[in-house]
């Protein structure tokens, strides 16, 4: 079944909507789920990218122009640098193609992509632990990041701390504020000691 | 944002550019900007102007996050200096918070091209919310020419029947006869800065400065005084006080005999009697001679000493356990009954699993400290001080050497008991993931076979099983450590005492053999108790922290709250007004935008819309599982929020997609509101649900067990029994969510019919994918990302043309293409 947003304007630059006929067309409909189910993939080639004045990224690609894209990865901790999607960026944000990696494109445009990705995943990396304190059911990290120091409380139990691999660890604040450790085991002995109850 | 955390500077710098500090709507702090550096910022809005502050990253400072943000973050440092960027309002538009996955990024257009403000992490969401919500309203407010979002033009409605969305006045008038706002009162009512906010007082602890990391809960875990926890938990032993006594009295009398056993075993037994001392028998009226007899008394006291403390030992077993189960099932009682009555919204955020185990676990460990380990720490020190007493009154000299050996012993606890509770906590971790595998593959093994994957989940248990037996080992291994060290210093001394006192005896004839027997014996009397505070202190702290979770769910505070008087709801009509509401399950995700709905009393609402739309949502918020974030729900004109639980859980009846079938017959899974309804109504019910049938079919009939551990019943019955449910209860609101969603189409006609027949009377909202089932709607809205996109009946819908046009042919076609009509 086909989603059903071209009923608001058309679609920019995909088949004419529904046109002005009345009668409903199951084809189009069928068109454009197999447009839906291609996976178009995007670089350095078929697809344009530009810093925009706001601090976006635009993208030109064929006959599309979009003024700003969200940039989007498939597998963020896997394999960060491969298989990027690259969205419109209004609220139902569809994805327009894939990069499928970061290579396929200049060096600039993918210089741009990266700097797009590292707001949107934002997550300063832990490489000191001063002090990690527990009491009733909250921990609470005294860390030195990448970003500076920093200091946060998590909920104890569940979800907070994540092992991504054996030694990669990601931690959830009460905000959901996020920070990772990508090697337990550079941390010297003392903070591991520390960080003991979440291994 | 608070009124004094504008550092001068930026007042200054804003001041520079025009903007004073009263003309200043709402504010909000930031911590980041877009070059993923923390940075100090501010993001201020007038009327006017939209003012972003930025200092540069400072690499010394220290960034805090809820639970650490002391009261006044120093803002005001005077070596920082700030940058502004204005935008002005006219400009603007579309403000947004945009969630990423860690943080949120603030946009706005300004002159048609998208800018990226600035950035914040999560501990701003709330504020930037405000701050984006009062720049929305100042948009509605002075630019009234633009048509905005969530402001809806009426369109295609039959005029009188409903009326149009918006601000207009309600059907009735009884808004419409106060005066208009004027519009200066409407936009100076916006003005949040240096507004209180209710929700964000007190967001501090006044001791140590930490935020509540539970907002809810006005407790601040670190302050949380561990005195005070303990003082809760010995309020639930109150009403056993007589058996506290008496368990009392058994453990002084059993530590009394013990303390008098070696004395008994050693200095009676072989300085008086043995030895034959003349003067000890006479005390007790014992001629001189009777040797025998002395000693057949010594040995029938020591026997009847044994024997007493037995007993005693019994007694003390029953009576504890008849006080610890009495205190658990009662602390278990005040969790289960607490837990009723919070919110959804509670159990959302947190495991089903971590939940249970509070209540199970953690009320037994807390009872056992009390019980076990607080006596203990009496009688253990008690013992300890007499032993050393009595030693001391023996041989001094001896005793010294005692004292000597006893912080050895203490520093190998001290020192190796740490080691074994992480080694638990790992094993605890290691046994967690045993049983999450057993239970996921348990639970799932129709896909493990149908995919051919069991070699692949053994091996994975295989991983974590002998993770669990390392963890295991480890425990072992310092236990045998411990203990291993703990006999042997303690057999170092017995040895090196009986040295010495076997030289004091036979060489030097200072003293006795039976003093020396005696000492030796309360040598062993210390045993007990310093092992036993090598260990209390940390069953104390993890008691504590048991009480601690369990108190957490006992204090918590429901969200949605009922009124401090609440209004009933008398001769109900079921009337449902929604005005502007707006709600998110997370702040700045909001799910349902400034809706506006009427529903006339008696009538049926069929509800339209993709998943996800906010449907279900909706009907969450008119049943108050939830409380919207912004505007009102009224039903017949209250405010539900005024209204009791009682009268609006009797008013409001819905069936939705997940059917809670508990464990109990048919009959009760009915009659679930309705616990005194007749057989009569509860067949009646079941006819009209067309569950009748089936319920017949089984054995059993109406007395079948359902539920977890009884019958198993396919998805439509489930359902089928929840209407009936609904049906029992009689209410006048009706929601049905997807309810003919898992019945096949010949019961679904079926259950129309019975739904007709529900309806009349009755205010029905109806959510459906199946838009056969809304055929008796007598008006339809469609939701498309938490707003009305479409409105009116049925006719009217088709003629527009649009979503609701667009599902109705699909859902044809596709039948008719299937040769079905």
């Amino acid at each position: 079944m086909g989603k059903f947003d071209g009923f608001r304007g058309g679609r920019p630059g995909g088949p004419g909507g529904f046109g002005g006929d009345d009668d409903f067309d199951l084809e189009q409909m069928e068109k454009e789920t197999e447009e839906m189910l291609k996976m178009r993939f995007l670089d350095k080639k078929n697809a344009e990218f530009k810093a925009t004045g706001g601090g976006f990224v635009s993208l030109k690609v064929g006959d599309e122009e979009y003024n700003r894209i969200q940039v989007v990865r498939m597998f963020p901790f896997t394999d960060p640098d491969h298989y990027i999607s690259i969205r419109t960026s209004d609220e139902n944000s569809k994805e327009i193609g894939i990069i499928k990696d970061l290579k396929d494109v200049t060096k600039e445009t993918a210089e741009l992509l990266t700097a797009q990705m590292n707001l949107r995943y934002f997550t300063p990396i832990i490489t000191k632990i001063i002090n990690i304190k527990d009491e009733y059911g909250y921990a609470y990290f005294d860390v030195m990041t990448d970003r500076g120091q920093c200091r946060f409380t998590i909920n104890m139990g569940g979800s907070s701390v994540v092992h991504l691999s054996e030694t990669r660890i990601l931690i959830s604040d009460v905000d959901e504020n996020r920070f990772e450790i990508p090697d337990v085991m550079k941390l010297s002995a003392p903070e591991r000691k520390k960080l003991d109850l979440f291994l | 944002m608070k009124k004094d955390l504008f550092p001068k500077a930026v007042l200054r710098l804003l001041k520079e550019n025009g903007i004073e500090e009263d003309d200043i709507f709402a504010a909000s702090a930031t911590d980041m900007n877009t070059e993923c550096e923390y940075a100090d910022g501010f993001v201020v809005l007038t009327l006017t102007q939209l003012a972003i502050v930025m200092s540069a990253p400072d690499e010394k400072e220290i960034h805090s996050f809820k639970g650490y943000m002391t009261k006044q973050k120093a803002f005001d440092t005077p070596e920082k200096e700030w940058t502004v960027k204005i935008y002005p309002v006219e400009n603007t538009e579309n403000l947004k918070g945009e969630p990423q996955v860690a943080c949120s990024i603030l946009t706005a257009d300004v002159d048609g091209v998208t800018y990226r403000l600035t950035a914040f992490s999560n501990l701003y969401k709330r504020e930037m919310h405000k701050l984006v919500r009062t720049f929305d309203k100042i948009c509605m407010e002075t630019k009234a020419n633009k048509e905005f979002e969530g402001k809806e033009a009426g369109e295609g409605r039959e005029p009188g029947k409903f009326p149009g969305p918006g601000r207009g006045p309600w059907e009735g008038g009884k808004d419409g006869d106060k005066e208009p706002e004027s519009k200066e009162e409407r936009i100076k009512k916006l003005k949040v800065y240096g507004v209180e906010d209710e929700k964000e007082k007190d967001e501090y602890c006044p001791t140590c400065g930490m935020m509540y990391p539970d907002r809810s809960r006005k407790v601040c875990p670190r302050c949380m005084d561990r005195k005070s926890i303990f003082f809760r938990v010995l309020g639930y032993f109150k009403p056993y006080r007589a058996r506290i006594a008496v368990l009392f009295l058994c453990y002084i009398a059993t530590a009394g005999l013990n303390l008098v056993w070696p004395y008994l075993n050693g200095t009676v037994l072989y300085d008086k009697v043995l030895a034959k001392n003349n003067e000890f028998l006479a005390k007790f009226g014992i001629e001189d001679g009777s040797y025998i007899t002395a000693l057949l008394m010594v040995v029938l006291t020591m026997l009847m000493a044994r024997i007493t403390i037995i007993v005693i030992g019994m007694i003390q077993g029953v009576f504890a356990a008849k006080i610890v189960t009495g205190v658990v099932r009662d602390m278990k009682k005040s969790i289960f009954g607490n837990m009723g009555k919070l919110s959804i919204s509670f159990f959302r955020s947190r495991q089903t699993g971590s939940l249970m185990t509070r209540v199970m676990s953690d009320a037994d460990r807390i009872t056992g400290f009390f019980i076990d380990g607080l006596p203990t720490i009496f009688i253990s020190g008690f013992t300890i001080l007499v032993s050393l007493g009595f030693m001391f009154s023996i041989k001094w000299q001896m005793t010294l050497m005692v004292l000597v050996v006893i912080p050895f012993i203490m520093l190998i606890g001290l020192k190796l008991r740490p080691r074994i509770w992480t080694q638990f906590g790992h094993r605890h971790r290691a046994e967690r993931a045993v049983n999450s595998q057993v239970n996921d593959n348990l639970t799932g093994a129709r896909v493990v076979k149908a995919f051919g994957q069991e070699n692949r989940e053994t091996s994975r248990f295989e991983k974590n099983n002998l993770r669990l037996r390392d963890a295991e080992m480890s425990i072992v291994g310092t236990r045998n450590l411990v203990s291993g060290s703990y006999s042997g210093i303690f057999e170092i001394l017995n040895i090196s005492v009986w040295l010495i006192g076997v030289y004091l005896i036979m060489v030097a004839h200072e003293i006795e053999l039976g003093i020396m027997i005696t000492f030796v014996g309360y040598i062993g009397q210390l045993q007990g108790p310093i092992n036993f505070f090598s260990r209390v202190f940390h069953w104390w702290s993890d008691s504590m922290n048991s009480a601690q979770r369990m108190f957490e769910i006992i204090d918590s505070v429901p969200e949605v709250r009922e009124a401090e008087n609440p209004v009933e709801l008398e001769n109900p009509k079921g009337r449902i007004e929604l005005k502007n509401v707006s709600f998110g399950y997370e702040v700045n995700r909001p799910v349902l935008k400034e809706l506006n709905l009427e529903i006339k009393e008696g009538s049926m609402l069929g509800i339209v819309g993709r998943s996800g739309a906010g449907k279900t949502t909706l009907v969450n918020l008119i049943s108050r599982m939830y409380d919207p974030q912004e505007g009102q729900i009224l039903i017949d004109g209250k405010d539900i929020k005024d209204l009791s639980f009682k009268s609006l859980r009797r008013n409001v009846a819905m069936v939705s997609q997940e059917t809670y079938i508990f464990m109990g017959t048919v009959e009760e899974n009915i009659a679930y509101a309705n616990p005194e309804a007749s057989h009569d109504d509860v067949i009646r019910a079941a006819k009209l649900a067309s569950a009748h049938e089936f319920i017949m079919r089984m054995p059993d009939g109406y007395d079948t067990r359902i539920g977890s551990s009884g019958r198993e019943l396919s998805g439509g019955e489930k359902q089928r029994i929840s209407i009936a449910r609904a049906i029992l209860s009689n209410p006048k609101i009706l929601i049905l969510d997807e309810a003919t969603a898992s019945v096949d189409t010949e019961t679904e006609r079926d259950i129309q019919k019975s739904i007709s027949y529900l309806i009349k009377g009755r205010t029905t909202i109806s959510i459906a994918h199946r838009l056969s089932t809304l055929k008796d709607a007598d008006y339809l809205v469609v939701i498309d990302n938490g707003k009305i996109t479409e409105r009116g009946t049925h006719s009217e819908l088709e003629a527009l043309k649009g979503t609701y046009y667009k599902l109705m042919e699909l859902q044809r076609k596709a039948l008719a293409l299937k040769g079905i009509e």
